[in-house]
């Protein structure tokens, strides 16, 4: 299943439900159920009573037909709220090869919806953005919630420049209650300004997780002679040479994701790298593990 | 420097490609997005000095490599001296020649050819010739200077003919093998008459200088010489008035009218002379007749009296033998008495030989010794007594000939005594064609010997032939054939001696050949070639060959043969005397020679009479051989050649190829290397 996972292949289905669905069920079918028992409304099992247990749990009725203290046990079960505030400025639109980076992003984030709705039954909202709140979806439950979202994903066409600073207000104000934040981008910023920006969601109490999207080329980019580089954002355009590629392009990129990784965990958040090539399972597995540690 | 192949540089225009790819060309940059430049810096290298830094190398490379493919097709050359002196041979040619010894010549000529080999650089080689008859190498190239002018030294005025064509020959010969360029110096009276028919024949290779010392120069002086002679070499009656008399044909070279006295001398003693006014520059024929001479060989001479420039050629000597006449076996069938008749009658006609006609049956000669006679005709004899027939085998292998005529019996018996093969076949052409006719002479065959003969193949082409036998030739020699192929006339060789056949008769039946005058010409010459006369007595010219024996060896025998040069020394060692076949005669004088067959013969040698002409080439001539003159077509082809000889050509196609495939490789290892930084890259 895990050839269900592949950027590539993935970059070849249309629709993002569906997408969604392949990856999360090919992805379920490789986990173990949580051995947690929590307070869902979903039974697990009867245990029998043992000194020192809660007598609330006693099932009365089950002792009423067989004069036995039994336990009912449910499965654990949380009611955490999802945001996935996902970047859809021009820088997203790079790509080196199927899929781009928007692409990857999307796919990100409609899996991670999925996961959050169909399986864990979680709240989950969207908010893409580029300099300002392009759409808002509220994190809900309700029936129809994941059809929204996804057309939100749909409708996130790259355009205008990133601006971390811009949105801010938007997402405190509108990230009010406790949730899970998770913040889709390439994040060509400063990490010191993104910290900056992002760090407020932290003090609601959010968990807040930082997918860092880039392309391969990106990180090891490869010049065959000098060349004339456009910034998709700007349309600034400067020339570049191989040898500048190869040495010092690399240290100012890799230091670049270092710093940002080291100030974002140091804010206490977590950073994620994703390169568009690799499978989108690593996203997912990220999701549930903060979920878990939320719990 | 030069190009063999100029229109090769038209490829130059190649050059341009690498211009126009490292140098001209665009880099024709399609911007390439990123997400951010937030990372990049402008580059610090400039395209252009980028390609003009990083690619200059491989530019060159490129650029040379074309230039270099286009050179090497264009065969670029350079011109080096030729050698310098020491890379040259110094050839000295000294006429040796009969009219070399004319007043001072040779002498001049040789001081000459001294002088210029003392003046010559003493390191570079040098090889002494002799021209006379034939070309003579008397050295090997060397620088030993005391052997080259001891070779020079030694070369006495000979007796033979020079011709320039032979050294022209010799020299285009020995330009093959010697690579080194030539410098000829030839000292010669520069006759005109040794002057080859060809001019080109005379023409020397490019890599040979030709440096003329005439020693003769302007107008000959005047010269009386005996043109021609005719004497018989066989008298055998010397008051017979149709062969006792000597004829001799006196010309003036340049000469006045003026009146000579000619003398005959026999063995040294002078029997007769003559007064004749030779007419100015031109000829007079005397005769002495009749000639008293003895028995034996006569050696005599016709002497022109008084002195003239040239006094070596005022004599002319010959030979007279005088013996009693020869008798000829003609053996005929029985029933054939006419073949002698006409056989006899044409033998009877000519003057030149005396022979005795002795006609026999075949029947009749069981006891005829054919040794006693000078040769054997078997007229239509085809059945001949074994003991005869045995004892003309003998007689052939020791050098005897006979000539068989085959007439009508060969049809009946298809054997051919002492032939060794049959008749396959007998022609009668009166049944069939009428007549058949000669189509083919060997005019070069002694018996059949003509020097121009007419259009009607010599008179040959006049007679019918009836019939004729059919006959295998094998090894033997056809110097006749009818129109339909037969072969009239085969000359077979067994031992030392020859067998002639005619495969028609004489007797004026199967052919009508008796009846035409070619016939009394070929009687006698062939009576002449089968008593082997023709090269007993006589003169000969120099530098002429004698056969001393047959070219096959003898059976179960090594007969010697014996020459005594005009000094009474004997030039054959006793080892040549046992094999040598033929003996050039060299100088003028009597000769005495000893066959192989036992024969004694006296032969008078007399100087090509060409050489009396005293008369130099012509000066523009001279100067067209040698090169050196100042006249239009040729002297600017003789002005390249000098210009060849003197400077080498050495073609550098190859070493430019050569450093063009070193450039390649360059150009591959260092392309290559870019690649390769670029993949580094990747």
């Amino acid at each position: 299943m895990q050839r269900f996972l592949d950027p590539v292949v993935l970059a070849g289905i249309s629709s993002l439900d569906l997408l969604a669905k392949t990856v999360v069920d090919g992805f379920v079918a490789g986990l173990h159920r949580s051995p947690d028992f929590g307070f869902s409304q979903e039974f697990a099992e009867y245990r029998a009573y043992v000194p020192g247990d809660d007598l609330r749990h006693v099932d009365w009725n089950l002792f009423a037909r067989t004069e036995r203290c039994y336990l009912k046990r449910y499965r654990g079960e949380t009611n955490s709220q999802l945001t996935v505030l996902l970047d859809a400025s021009n820088s997203m639109r790079y790509t080196s090869g199927p899929p781009p980076k928007m692409d990857y992003a999307r796919f990100v984030a409609a899996s991670i919806l999925y996961l959050a709705i169909h399986n864990q039954r979680d709240a989950a909202g969207l908010i893409v953005f580029d300099d300002e709140v392009r759409e808002y979806i509220r994190p809900s439950r309700r029936q129809g919630q994941l059809t929204r979202l996804f057309a939100g994903l749909e409708n996130a066409e790259p355009r205008a420049r990133t601006n971390f600073g811009g949105p801010l207000e938007h997402f405190q104000a509108l990230l009010h209650r406790r949730g899970l934040a998770i913040v889709i981008s390439d994040f060509y910023e400063d990490p010191e300004v993104i910290v900056r920006t992002i760090e407020p969601l932290r003090f609601h109490g959010n968990d807040v997780v930082l997918f860092h999207i880039l392309d391969p080329q990106e990180l090891r980019p490869e010049l065959k002679g000098p060349a004339i580089l456009v910034d998709l954002e700007t349309d600034r355009e400067i020339e570049v040479i191989p040898e500048y590629t190869k040495t010092t392009y690399r240290t100012k990129i890799d230091s670049h994701i270092e710093q940002l990784r080291s100030r974002v965990q140091g804010a206490g958040m977590d950073y994620h790298l994703l390169l568009t090539n690799q499978p989108l399972d690593s996203a997912l597995r990220e999701y549930l593990s903060l979920r878990k540690a939320a719990n | 420097m030069g190009f063999l192949s100029p229109w090769f540089l038209t490829g130059l225009a190649a050059l341009g490609v690498p211009v126009f790819v490292h140098l001209l060309r665009k880099h024709v940059t399609t911007p390439r997005p990123v997400s951010s430049l937030m990372f990049f810096e402008r580059g610090i290298q400039s395209s252009t000095r980028h390609k003009r830094l990083r690619y200059l190398v491989l530019f060159a490379l490129r650029a040379a490599l074309v230039l270099l493919v286009v050179l090497a097709f264009a065969a670029p050359f350079i011109r080096r001296p030729a050698s310098d002196a020491n890379g040259r041979l110094f050839l000295i040619v000294l006429d040796k020649s009969f009219s070399m010894r004319a007043g001072t010549r040779f002498a001049d000529a040789k001081r000459q050819a001294l002088a210029t080999l003392a003046a010559k650089p003493h390191a570079q080689k040098a090889q002494v010739l002799a021209l006379g008859g034939q070309l003579e190498m008397l050295t090997q190239p060397i620088s030993d200077q005391a052997q080259l002018r001891s070779a020079l030294e030694s070369i006495q005025p000979g007796d033979g003919r020079a011709n320039f064509g032979e050294l022209g020959r010799s020299i285009r010969t020995m330009s093959e093998t010697v690579k080194t360029p030539i410098d000829l110096h030839l000292f010669s009276d520069m006759q005109r008459t040794a002057m080859p028919a060809n001019f080109a024949d005379m023409v020397f290779p490019p890599n040979v200088t030709l440096t003329l010392h005439a020693e003769a120069k302007g107008t000959a002086p005047p010269n009386w010489t005996i043109e021609r002679l005719s004497a018989p070499p066989e008298l055998s009656d010397p008051k017979d008035p149709k062969r006792s008399h000597v004829q001799a044909v006196v010309a003036g070279f340049g000469t006045p009218a003026v009146e000579k006295t000619l003398s005959l001398l026999v063995n040294g003693k002078s029997i007769a002379s003559r007064k004749v006014n030779v007419p100015a520059n031109g000829r007079i024929t005397v005769d002495f007749a009749p000639i008293d001479v003895g028995y034996g060989f006569n050696r005599c001479e016709i002497k022109i009296e008084g002195s003239d420039a040239f006094p070596a050629d005022d004599a002319s000597i010959f030979v007279i033998r005088r013996s009693d006449p020869e008798r000829v076996l003609f053996v005929h069938a029985s029933n054939d008495t006419r073949s002698a008749l006409y056989f006899g009658a044409a033998l009877e006609a000519t003057g030149q030989t005396s022979f005795v006609l002795q006609s026999v049956s075949a029947e009749q000669t069981t006891d005829l010794d054919p040794s006693k006679y000078a040769f054997v005709v078997l007229s239509d004899a085809v059945t001949l007594p074994s003991i005869f027939e045995h004892a003309l085998a003998q007689f052939v292998s020791k050098g005897g000939s006979v000539l068989m005529t085959l007439g009508t019996n060969a049809g009946r018996h298809a054997r051919i005594p002492l032939w060794g093969a049959d008749a396959k076949d007998v022609h009668d052409y009166a049944r069939t064609i009428g007549a058949a006719t000669v189509s083919q002479v060997d005019f070069t065959y002694p018996a059949l010997l003509q020097e121009q003969p007419e259009r009607d193949n010599g008179g040959w082409a006049e007679a019918k032939f009836f019939y004729a036998a059919s006959v295998d030739p094998g090894q033997a020699r056809v110097a006749a054939r009818l129109n339909d192929g037969t072969p009239l006339l085969l000359d077979k060789q067994q031992g030392e001696g020859h067998i002639l056949l005619f495969t028609s008769g004489f007797e004026n039946l199967t052919n009508d050949l008796p009846l035409h005058p070619v016939f009394v010409s070929f009687v006698d010459k062939a009576a002449r070639y089968l008593s082997g006369r023709e090269r007993l007595t006589g003169s000969q010219v120099v530098d002429s060959f004698v056969q001393l024996r047959s070219n096959a060896a003898p059976i179960g025998e090594v007969a010697s043969v014996e020459v005594i040069d005009p000094d009474g020394k004997r030039p054959l060692s006793l080892g040549e005397a046992r094999t040598v076949q033929t003996y050039q005669l060299r100088r003028a004088g009597f000769y005495q020679v000893r066959y192989a067959n036992g024969r004694d013969a006296a032969i008078g040698v007399n100087p090509d009479r060409r050489e009396s002409d005293l008369q130099p080439m012509a000066d523009d001539v001279q100067q067209l051989w040698s090169g050196s003159g100042n006249t239009a077509p040729p002297q600017s082809s003789s002005a390249n050649v000098t210009d060849e000889a003197k400077y080498r050509r050495v073609n550098l196609w190859w070493y430019v190829m050569l450093f063009a495939l070193a450039v390649a490789l360059a150009e591959t290892v260092l392309a290559s290397s870019y690649m390769a930084t670029q993949r580094e890259e990747a």
